[in-house]
């Protein structure tokens, strides 16, 4: 069969987004501009912050929300099952979710190493399958976006089996855009450091050193992310298979 | 297991060919190429077969190689829905 699956039909801007790990940080920062902006959102996450109850408890039938760990493939599969029929067919995803490192590469358990790949890497790959089945099933065409991190391109100590994973999604992103052949966009997201992100391997001297070498002068903020996910969910750009990377020309 | 006979699965492909705008001749030699059926509409007709049997069909790319005209999409799940 001919693999020549370019369409020149466009993919629509997506109007129900399934966004994993919702609750806090960037991942709710996403939920908050995507209901914003007018669009339906189903949001998980291991634990539902108070913050995003209520985002859900006052647009109930916009914002489906759960408590949902990514690994928990059955988990997910009934999460999504439940918002399809509160919002509609899903026809975006931000895989958002994923779990930081702060131990330099021998001292980490080999217990733990799993536990990242497992979080980062398998089961996003697995919410995409679930997800781009749906669609594909129903003859829909989507977007995707994977939030990947700098860890993917530069090295940075106590982030080894971290920027593993993310160096993981991105890969993943080139190969799925190609393989879903314009009927889905894939992209990500790689942010530089927040300024949450203070370790005990990644401190206050190392932040420092990253802001002097940052041409914008500060380290990345959740809402400075925000509107480079909304534009490759919504806008018609024909970006495909890219990896875009907000730190303000830190690692240039 | 639910098994979808060979006639439901041309009904399918037809659907998956028509939201395209597109036309399933009714000569099961008809070239894929020619007929505009590309590997992610099979994928997709494939998706639409597991969501009636309830069965998940798994297959490796390159058994699609062999796959050229109508009849051989009806064949390939036909057979891959009794693996």
């Amino acid at each position: 069969m001919s693999d020549l699956a370019t369409s020149a039909l466009s993919v629509p801007p997506s109007s129900v987004v399934l966004v994993s790990g919702g609750s806090r940080g960037l991942g709710l920062a996403i939920v908050t501009d995507l209901l914003e902006s007018g669009v339906k959102v189903a949001a998980f996450a291991r634990t539902v912050t108070s913050e995003l109850a209520k985002l859900a408890e006052a647009q109930p039938d916009r914002c489906h929300v759960g408590s949902v760990d990514v690994t928990d493939l059955a988990a997910a599969q009934a999460f999504v099952r439940a918002a399809e029929e509160r919002l509609g067919p899903i026809d975006g995803l931000v895989n958002n979710a994923a779990v930081g490192q702060d131990s330099l590469h021998v001292h980490t358990a080999t217990g733990d190493i799993a536990r990242i790949i497992e979080t980062n890497l398998t089961a996003p790959l697995q919410l995409t399958r679930l997800i781009v089945r749906r669609m594909l099933g129903q003859g829909l065409r989507g977007r995707i976006v994977n939030i990947t991190s700098i860890c993917a391109q530069r090295g940075f100590p106590g982030l080894v089996a971290y920027s593993a994973t993310k160096g993981g999604m991105d890969a993943a992103t080139r190969s799925l855009a190609r393989e879903l052949g314009g009927r889905v966009l894939v992209n990500a997201v790689a942010p530089g450091f927040f300024a949450s992100e203070m370790s005990a391997v990644l401190g206050q001297t190392q932040l420092d050193q990253i802001v002097r070498r940052t041409p914008t002068g500060h380290l990345t903020e959740p809402e400075e992310v925000v509107p480079v996910v909304r534009m490759l969910l919504r806008e018609q750009t024909n970006i495909n298979g890219q990896v875009i990377v907000v730190d303000g020309a830190a690692s240039i | 297991m639910k098994e979808l006979s060979r006639a439901q699965i041309r009904d399918l492909m037809a659907q998956v060919l028509k939201n395209q705008g597109k036309v399933l001749p009714a000569d099961d030699a008809a070239d894929l190429r020619e007929v505009g059926f590309r590997s992610l509409d099979f994928s997709e007709l494939a998706l639409r077969v597991e969501d009636e049997t309830g069965e998940e069909l798994n297959f490796d790319a390159p058994g699609l190689r062999r796959i050229a005209t109508v009849g051989d999409v009806l064949d390939f799940l036909v057979e891959l829905q009794r693996q």
